[in-house]
């Protein structure tokens, strides 16, 4: 069996060596063998690596040879090419931040630490470390080969003279890496080359398409990101100055020194919220949608906002039972809840995609602020079945934007018809991400009861916001499955079902779709399993008390309980067993009532009589209220609020 | 759970019916009285009910009837698992669950009036779930436990500490019951700008499933609202009737409203009611948590 620094190098480095040869190759089918074959080994080597920590407890090392060396010098080029692309790209924000970012590093590194200063261990690898790492590997690894075909159709139908898929993958596979190594870092100075890193994959995979959007929303991407990394700097100074220290695990309070130093993590969670999309950055994430499908499957799942809410849940420990975690929940919170209520005002599918992810991230972040065993048990089962979930959702909204050629949750009216296979998956999806008995409500009602005993007097704020918050989660996504669903039944003047050449089922990237969401349906059944063996043993290995009694497959909190595979029958009996049982014969459908007389149904579908003998054409829309709810009208209140908690926290911090 | 509380939950879903069809039929008589009308006797819904059953079969598409199935079942789940002492947060993510259905039953066909009346439950959401949750809180914080057995042994009557969070409660329960001025999704008599709501594509069987599934949930609303003073039972269930006829009385002098001002009474007075009476809880009734 290979070591674990073996595992370790295989999950950082294959990836780089995979995206630097894709590269160099241009040829379809050895892209095929070159991608999936390296997935498969990522895949393996991720487990391989859970069953060691598994087994022997946390892995911490530092790989010998000149690594420090190289570190330094790949960190100095990539802050200086940040600099080159404000420069080239005449973005003075990008410039100013990338500058100051350099000039900071290179100040702190070689004018205050001492030459050679090493921060051992290089690497601390615990059961978080593990989760994030199965995450980032699995999903990531899956997305990837979805991307196979889908890039192919996305070429095509951009009608490109030369392909630049070698490009695209080279930096949707480099970014496995990176993530990887963000999650297995213990030395500052590696997670910020890794952290940065991220921050260039994302900026190279936005602008992909090359168009003025593409462009633009990459710079956003870019300048976003690049204050989360001056707050990194900023902070590592600070944690040098207070500590003499550069390792996480001294930061966290599991090393030898343990002094409470509030506003450099504030400084690092900050930089994480940045990287999470959290108000009021969350315009980059919302800009990234302009990118081909995968990206943003790749970057709402697995990677990039995931790297922000790992930091502030990595760093938990570290402040728990201050201020600083207080304000955290809170802002969190309110991320929660206010995104979910933009949310409701959006008819483009991947806007709402993207709030309910930034809304996610707001959750966990919260659940991080609580900072109980409950709380950061209910933020690490939210890691994984959001990353499950928002993969499948990502994907399959990809196939749709493919097929009906638009992202429109208005268009996507009746998917059920047209593209059956796609619109039920998307359909669970959903349902998986919204209902009991599912993984991601589970996550969201031990982070309700781990509020309402939340260590803090804010937590009745806290609460308040959560609550609002999934209420409003009800309402984006119900009505979008709605809209997939509204159909009128065959023989009654429906337009013709879709051939079924019209979906290639057997083709990878449905394959992948399917597979992904099988995995978030098991793993709902299998929550009580997942939290004994994985969750929480994460959580102690954090210095948290297990909260929740698994025994007997139960999920039991000190104040409530509930059985997941019950409810997965009981419930999964009131939906399948009408579907099987009731039949309907033809002679039973009638048309819909319409306030008028039916008359002959053309190709659009039905047709009424209404007043003055006019033939008015059936049709139905959706409501977006977006007067009430939408960005125009919240957006000045959304971000001022973010601003003021953030300034809040931090004024906090520093008093 | 303990074979008592199964017990008690299996008989609370052969018998809630029988209560919730009663006390539709009180609410049609004391209705007609207040507006000056004899009324139907208080037996009419069962005979609604089984007139509706005994109809033809006549459907839009087969999604809705499995909706409106889904619907009741899963209204069913909830009362016995109330009845059974279960955790009261999945008590209401399964109600959560089955009042989506609904709208899921009303979108799965092409029908405007259904889809208006759809997107209005979905408003209908988002005003009663928030207070009803946040309830759930306040209770916890008096109780220590989210587990209904566990709240039925607390010796207090919770209403005397959560007198507002009862009022909001109150509002709550207007929205869930459809009843003036909160009647949005679907009007009480068919008005001609909604037809029927969420109802329209609604008839015969299908539609005595759906009228099925409100008595189960009228049963399990006052239910939840004689939570507030469980000991002695007699006195919550005192509670529930009375709040049930403070709803009759609402509705009689009401008439339907904008959606806006359900969300801004929902969010802002009840919300609010709610959150007050926790920060009441938190400096004033008690001193343990600070």
């Amino acid at each position: 069996m290979l070591s674990g620094e073996s595992l370790v190098a295989v999950l950082v480095l294959l990836p780089v060596a995979t995206a630097a040869a894709s590269l160099a190759i241009k040829d379809e089918r050895w892209r095929w063998l070159l991608i999936i074959l390296p997935s498969g080994v990522l895949i393996a080597a991720s487990l391989l690596l859970l069953a060691q920590v598994l087994e022997n407890g946390p892995l911490t090392f530092t790989p010998s040879g000149p690594w420090d060396s190289l570190i330094l010098i790949v960190e100095l080029v990539l802050l200086a090419y940040f600099v080159y692309v404000g420069v080239a790209r005449r973005h003075l924000l990008v410039l100013g931040l990338g500058a100051t970012q350099l000039v900071l590093f290179a100040l702190f590194k070689f004018a205050w630490l001492p030459s050679g200063f090493k921060v051992q261990p290089a690497f601390h690898i615990d059961l978080l470390a593990v989760i994030m790492c199965l995450v980032i590997s699995v999903i990531g690894s899956l997305i990837v080969m979805y991307a196979l075909n889908y890039m192919q159709s996305h070429e095509r139908h951009l009608k490109l003279g030369a392909t630049r898929q070698h490009v695209f993958f080279f930096y949707l596979v480099g970014f496995l890496g990176a993530m990887n190594g963000v999650v297995f870092a213990n030395s500052l100075l590696w997670f910020l080359l890794f952290w940065g890193l991220t921050t260039l994959c994302c900026y190279h995979l936005i602008r992909h398409d090359l168009t003025d959007e593409a462009e633009q929303s990459g710079l956003r991407a870019l300048w976003m990101n690049l204050v989360g990394g001056l707050a990194l700097v900023t902070g590592m100074s600070l944690a040098y100055q207070a500590s003499g220290s550069l390792s996480l695990l001294d930061l966290t309070g599991f090393g030898t020194v343990a002094p409470v130093m509030l506003l450099p993590l504030a400084l690092f969670c900050f930089a994480g919220f940045t990287k999470a999309a959290q108000v009021p950055f969350q315009g980059w994430l919302l800009g990234a949608m302009v990118a081909p499908t995968p990206v943003s499957a790749l970057l709402h799942s697995s990677t990039m906002v995931k790297a922000g809410v790992y930091l502030v849940l990595r760093l938990a420990p570290g402040y728990e039972g201050t201020y600083l975690s207080a304000g955290i929940a809170v802002f969190g919170a309110f991320v929660f809840m206010i995104t979910s209520v933009l949310a409701i005002s959006q008819n483009v599918s991947k806007r709402v995609l993207a709030y309910s992810t930034i809304s996610s991230l707001g959750l966990i972040i919260c659940c991080a602020g609580i900072n109980t065993g409950l709380a950061i048990a209910a933020a690490i089962a939210l890691i994984i079945y959001h990353a499950v979930v928002k993969g499948v959702l990502f994907l399959a909204v990809g196939i749709m934007e493919q097929s009906i050629h638009s992202r429109d949750i208005e268009d996507m009216e009746g998917l059920v018809t047209r593209l059956p296979a796609l619109a039920g998956m998307a359909i669970i999806g959903m349902v998986v991400m919204l209902f009991v008995p599912f993984g991601v409500l589970f996550a969201k009602w031990a982070g309700l009861q781990a509020a309402a005993a939340a260590p803090t007097v804010w937590f009745s704020l806290v609460v308040t916001f959560l609550v609002v918050g999934s209420a409003a989660g009800i309402v984006f996504w119900v009505r979008w499955i709605g809209r997939l669903m509204s159909h009128t039944a065959a023989g009654a003047g429906a337009p013709e079902a879709a051939p079924p050449e019209a979906e290639p089922r057997g083709s990878l990237s449905y394959l992948v779709v399917a597979v992904l969401l099988a995995g978030g349906v098991v793993l709902s059944v299998l929550a009580a399993p997942l939290v004994s063996y994985l969750i929480s043993p994460a959580g102690a290995a954090m210095g948290y008390n297990p909260a929740l009694d698994t025994a007997g497959w139960h999920l039991k909190t000190p104040f409530g309980f509930f059985t997941p595979w019950v409810l997965f029958v009981v419930i999964g009996a009131a939906l399948l067993l009408p579907t099987l049982l009731v039949r309907v014969r033809t002679e039973d459908i009638r048309p819909v009532y319409l306030c008028g007389e039916h008359r002959a149904s053309t190709a659009g579908g039905p047709v009424f009589t209404s007043l003055g003998d006019q033939a008015v054409p059936l049709v139905t829309g959706g409501f977006y209220w977006s007067r009430a709810f939408g960005e125009r009208s919240l957006n000045v209140w959304v971000n001022g609020a973010g601003i003021a908690l953030l300034a809040a926290l931090f004024v906090g911090v520093i008093v | 759970m303990s074979l008592t509380e199964l017990l008690i939950g299996l008989a609370a879903l052969v018998l809630a019916p029988f209560v919730g069809g009663f006390l539709r039929g009180v609410d049609r008589r004391v209705t007609a009285r207040m507006q000056g009308r004899i009324g139907p006797p208080v037996r009419q819904p069962f005979y609604d009910f089984l007139k509706l059953w005994a109809k033809a079969l006549s459907l839009p598409n087969k999604a809705s009837l499995v909706w409106a199935w889904a619907y009741l079942l899963l209204t069913m789940v909830t009362v016995f698992m109330l009845f059974a002492g279960q955790d009261l947060l999945i008590i209401f993510f399964v109600l959560a669950f089955a009042a989506a259905c609904l709208a899921f039953g009303a979108y799965s066909v092409r029908s405007p009036y259904a889809h208006i009346g759809a997107h209005r439950e979905l408003l209908q959401i988002l005003s009663y779930e928030p207070i009803l949750l946040l309830t759930v809180v306040a209770i916890f914080l008096q109780t220590g436990t989210f587990m209904v057995s566990g709240v039925l042994e607390h010796g207090q009557p919770l209403l005397l500490t959560l007198p507002l969070a009862f009022v909001a409660v109150l509002v709550a329960l207007g929205i869930k019951l459809r009843k003036s001025p909160f009647d949005i999704s679907a009007s009480e008599h068919a008005h001609q700008e909604l037809v029927r709501g969420v109802y329209t594509e609604y008839s015969g069987r299908t539609l005595a499933l759906i009228e099925l599934a409100h008595w189960y949930q009228l049963v399990l609303i006052l239910a939840f609202v004689a939570l507030f003073w469980a000991q002695p039972l007699w006195a919550g269930v005192l509670l529930a009737l009375g709040a049930y006829f403070l709803e009759f009385v609402v509705d009689n002098v009401t008439a339907r409203l904008r959606w806006t001002w359900m969300l801004s009474i929902s969010w802002g007075k009840g919300v609010g009611l709610v959150l007050l009476n926790i920060v009441l809880i938190q400096f004033v009734f008690s001193s343990a948590r600070v």
